[in-house]
Formats: C-alpha cells, sequence, structure tokens
C-alpha cells in the first residue's frame, strides 16, 4: 500500500491563522496526510482521531522527539501509557471525584466567577480576555491544585511559558530559558506548600498526591502539577471566550437558551466549533494502516480533532455555530485513556454556573466590533481578545 | 454469540450482536447505536456511555462498583438503582438476551 501522500503547500502560518480551509480540503480529498510544516502524518476525518486514541496498543502517547520533555525537565503523564499512565493519573484523580466537585470547587468557582464579574466595569467597552477569562481560569487552578499563594498573573505566566516550551519545535533558547525561570518559582512554591499540606491535609491536587498511602515519586508530582498548569488555564479560558463569542454573534441562538436554560449546549458546541485543544499526537508501536494508506511503526501521526469535529460525515454546516445540534458527539476532550481529567470541571464551570452567571448579570452584554477579534492558534486556538460592552 | 437490545427513550429498539468479551458499550458502538457516546473510550473516565439495566437483567448484570458509582454521579440523565456505565458491563454467554434502556441525552 501507498505511504500518506505529502503536502509541501501549506505554512505554518496559515495553520496559525486558520487552519479550517485546510482541514476541509484535506478531509474531502487526502484525508491521512503527510505535512512538511508540522513533519507530521495528519488525521483529519472523526473516524480516524477517534480509533487511533480508543487503541492505545497501536498508538503509543510517547513521541520521543518532542520539546515537551526539555520544557517539563520530565517525562508527564501525557506522554507515557498502560500501567506507568494510569497510577498517575489515579494519583491526581481524587481531587477530581464527583462529590469533590460537587461540595469544593463547584462552590468555590461560584463565589470566584461572582467576584470577578463585579470587578468589571458596567456601561465602558472591555476586553474580557486579559479581566475574566485568563485571571478567573488561573485563580481556580491554582485553588484546586494547592497553589493558592500563586497570583493570577504567576500561574498565567507559568502556564504560557510551559506552553510555548513544549511547543517549542525550533528549539530555541528563549522559550526554555523562560520555562526554566518559571520552574525555580514553581518548584519553590510546591515544596513549601506540599511541606503544609503533610500538617494539614485537604483535598487539592498537591496534597491528595503527597498524602497518598503509596505516592507516586516527588519529581512525577512536581511534572504533573505542571501539566495541570500547562493545559488547565487556556482551555477554560478559550473555550469561555469562544462561547461567549458564538452566542454574542448569533442572538436568535442567545434568546432562546436565556428562555431554555440549555447552557450547557451552547458550551459543547463552543468547543466543538473552535476546539481550544486542536490536535494531539501519537506514534505507531507497529506497522499499519489508515485508509489504505501504509503507517510503519515509528510514525508519529497528528490527531486533529479540531478537523473530526468539523467532520461531514458527522456534522452538517460544521463551520457554523449551532448550539442546537440534534447529536454533537465531539472529541474536544481526547478519548481513551487520556480523556481530559477535566472535563467534568469545565462542564460545571463554564456550562452550569458562568454562563447563567454573566447572563443573568449582564442581560445587554454586547461585542463591540466583532470583526476587531482576532482568533489564533494551530496547537490551541481560540480568540485573543473579546471586546464587550457590559449592561 | 449473545444478542443484546437497546432500546432508545422514545421506545425505539434494535438488536445486535455482540462478541463475547466486548463490552455493552464496545457492542453499541460496533453496531452504530445512537445514544451511546462513549466519550472516554472505556476508560471510565466519563459517563456518556450511560444506560438502565431492564429489571428482569438487574439480578445477572448486576450493580455498579464504587469508581462506577462515583463516575454515573455526572450522568447527564436521571440515575436509578438500574444504571449502569456500559463499559462496564462485559457481554458472556449468559448475558443473551440482555436489555438495556438508553438515556435521552449522555452530555
Amino acid at each position: 500500500m501507498p505511504l500518506a501522500p505529502v503536502n509541501d503547500a501549506v505554512t505554518i502560518t496559515e495553520l496559525i491563522d486558520n487552519p479550517y480551509p485546510f482541514y476541509r480540503q484535506m478531509r474531502a480529498n487526502s484525508p491521512v496526510v503527510s505535512v512538511r510544516a508540522v513533519n507530521r502524518v495528519m488525521l483529519t476525518k472523526a473516524a480516524d482521531t477517534r480509533a487511533v486514541k480508543d487503541d492505545p496498543e497501536t498508538w503509543s502517547s510517547d513521541d520521543p522527539d518532542t520539546p515537551m520533555k526539555r520544557a517539563f525537565h520530565a517525562h508527564t503523564l501525557m506522554r507515557k501509557d498502560g500501567e506507568e499512565h494510569l497510577r498517575e493519573r489515579n494519583a491526581m484523580m481524587p481531587t477530581f471525584s464527583p462529590r469533590n466537585l460537587k461540595t469544593l470547587w463547584g462552590p468555590a468557582y461560584e463565589n470566584l466567577a461572582g467576584e470577578y464579574l463585579d470587578r468589571l466595569p458596567k456601561g465602558e467597552v472591555v476586553d474580557l480576555f486579559p479581566t475574566l477569562a485568563g485571571p478567573l481560569a488561573a485563580r481556580i487552578l491554582a485553588d484546586i491544585l494547592g497553589l493558592s499563594e500563586a497570583s493570577d498573573d504567576n500561574m498565567q505566566f507559568w502556564s504560557q511559558a510551559l506552553i510555548d516550551g513544549a511547543g517549542n519545535f525550533g528549539w530555541f533558547d528563549e522559550p526554555f530559558e523562560r520555562v526554566d525561570r518559571a520552574h525555580l518559582a514553581m518548584d519553590a512554591l510546591m515544596e513549601r506548600k506540599a511541606e503544609y499540606y503533610r500538617a494539614n491535609p485537604d483535598q487539592t491536587a498537591l496534597s491528595v498526591m503527597v498524602n497518598a498511602d503509596d505516592p507516586i515519586a516527588w519529581s512525577q508530582i512536581v511534572a504533573n502539577i505542571k501539566i495541570a498548569i500547562g493545559g488547565g488555564i487556556n482551555e477554560p479560558r478559550d473555550a469561555l471566550l469562544t462561547v461567549l463569542y458564538g452566542l454574542l454573534t448569533n442572538p436568535d441562538q442567545l434568546d432562546e437558551i436565556k428562555r431554555t436554560g440549555q447552557w450547557g449546549s451552547a458550551f459543547e458546541e463552543a468547543i466543538r466549533w473552535v476546539a481550544p485543544i486542536q490536535v494531539s499526537s501519537r506514534r505507531a508501536t507497529r506497522d499499519t494502516q489508515i485508509r489504505g494508506i501504509d503507517i510503519p511503526k515509528g510514525t508519529v501521526v497528528m490527531t486533529c480533532q479540531a478537523s473530526s469535529n468539523h467532520d461531514e460525515d458527522l456534522f452538517e454546516d460544521g463551520h457554523l455555530f449551532n448550539a442546537f445540534r440534534a447529536r454533537n458527539p465531539h472529541q474536544s476532550f481526547g478519548s481513551g485513556p487520556h480523556h481530559c481529567m477535566g472535563t467534568h470541571l469545565a462542564r460545571m464551570m463554564l456550562g452550569k454556573i458562568m454562563l447563567p452567571m454573566i447572563f443573568d448579570r449582564f442581560p445587554n452584554m454586547e461585542l463591540v466590533q466583532p470583526e476587531t477579534v482576532v482568533w489564533k492558534g494551530f496547537g490551541f486556538r481560540g480568540p485573543l481578545n473579546l471586546p464587550v460592552r457590559l449592561n | 454469540m449473545p444478542r443484546l437490545t437497546f432500546i432508545a427513550s422514545q421506545g425505539t429498539s434494535r438488536t445486535v450482536d455482540a462478541r463475547i468479551g466486548d463490552s455493552a458499550m464496545q457492542t453499541a458502538l460496533a453496531h452504530g447505536i445512537d445514544g451511546i457516546t462513549a466519550e472516554c473510550g472505556g476508560a471510565m473516565a466519563c459517563a456518556t456511555c450511560h444506560v438502565h439495566v431492564a429489571d428482569e437483567w438487574a439480578d445477572r448484570v448486576g450493580p455498579a462498583e464504587d469508581t462506577e458509582a462515583d463516575m454515573l454521579e455526572f450522568a447527564a440523565s436521571t440515575v436509578t438503582a438500574a444504571s449502569r456505565l456500559s463499559c462496564q458491563i462485559t457481554m458472556t454467554e449468559e448475558l443473551d438476551g440482555l436489555v438495556l434502556h438508553l438515556p435521552d441525552t449522555q452530555i
């Protein structure tokens, strides 16, 4: 069988600005395609991305040649398989139990959301990225992880440094130097807090991992808290900005949802429409095929869930925001053993708490000059600004 | 091959063949049964393959274990004593004829 056809036309800049036209073209003509600009075989159909993630024996999460290990000073659970992955995942899992979500993190988020909304000025133009979406996502994450002393700015700086380092495929010095500085600060705080939690255990992630009967190694506790910092801010931030943009530019849908209370559907649609995490990678552990294309052992494929979420096989007019889809089998939380640990937390924070609250406070919120909203990102994607007037 | 019947919330029913050793969730996906989302693919990390086991099968299927019961708290539809995550029901000859009711929504 043939190897994946090569596309050397698309550039990384085009993919960062707007990958969706390229994905549409690939789904139609060349759904398994080797893309020079990212040096990966891209999978663009929903059935393929799902099948790969659901078969961890054929598709390992350990992608050895990424800058992620250098950036994180460790191999995190994201890049591990099988028992080793499960043990590290389970170490943090109790923090995210349904009980904790309901009794601790839900009420905590509701209070914080109220406080952050209180601070927003009424009647003037305000950008919700730096004033609400970013800092609020940082705050609740710091509190859940057990790092409440970290400021919103600290958390956002660390998160961005980790992301930039992990995505530093050019292997430039600056992102690694910046993330190294972030590590010094994160490590110092975690060591101090670990000591505190040994004497004062609670349900935060750091405390639960430190006080487990059979704890994982300290190096892995630290690495996995960092993966949560790197991955836990931009996603809820971008999801919130995306759902607000979707609703504010579709006022008929917003009116209907205000009437029916289907905020959860609006949230699901937003993350389908523009998935905060657009692509992931998996490595073939044996020779295999996808759609009649040979994938030799060792090949790293990129599962493009952003593309799967617009797949014509599953979604009509996938490029449009429609909160009333009868079925919405998007893959934005991934699937298989690495299925997003924050799924239920995100659904609760945004779908159940934030959306009803923000439109209750500001029923006449309007997007100011929607054409000035800038969308960017290939690996992660969301609006870089969201200028609104709150009324 | 054990037979497995899924009854949708609107009452329509479909009976399919299950492979022994597959979960009820895998059987549903293999036959394109609407109403089972199975977001996490069987890792017991979500609650989107929620089913209600028909009364007459409750004893043979058994109740949800602790972790599964915790995860069921995330289910989008009403959880009852008959609720199970279908990824945790393994198909055997003894379950030939099993009837599972699908909830109206999984998300």
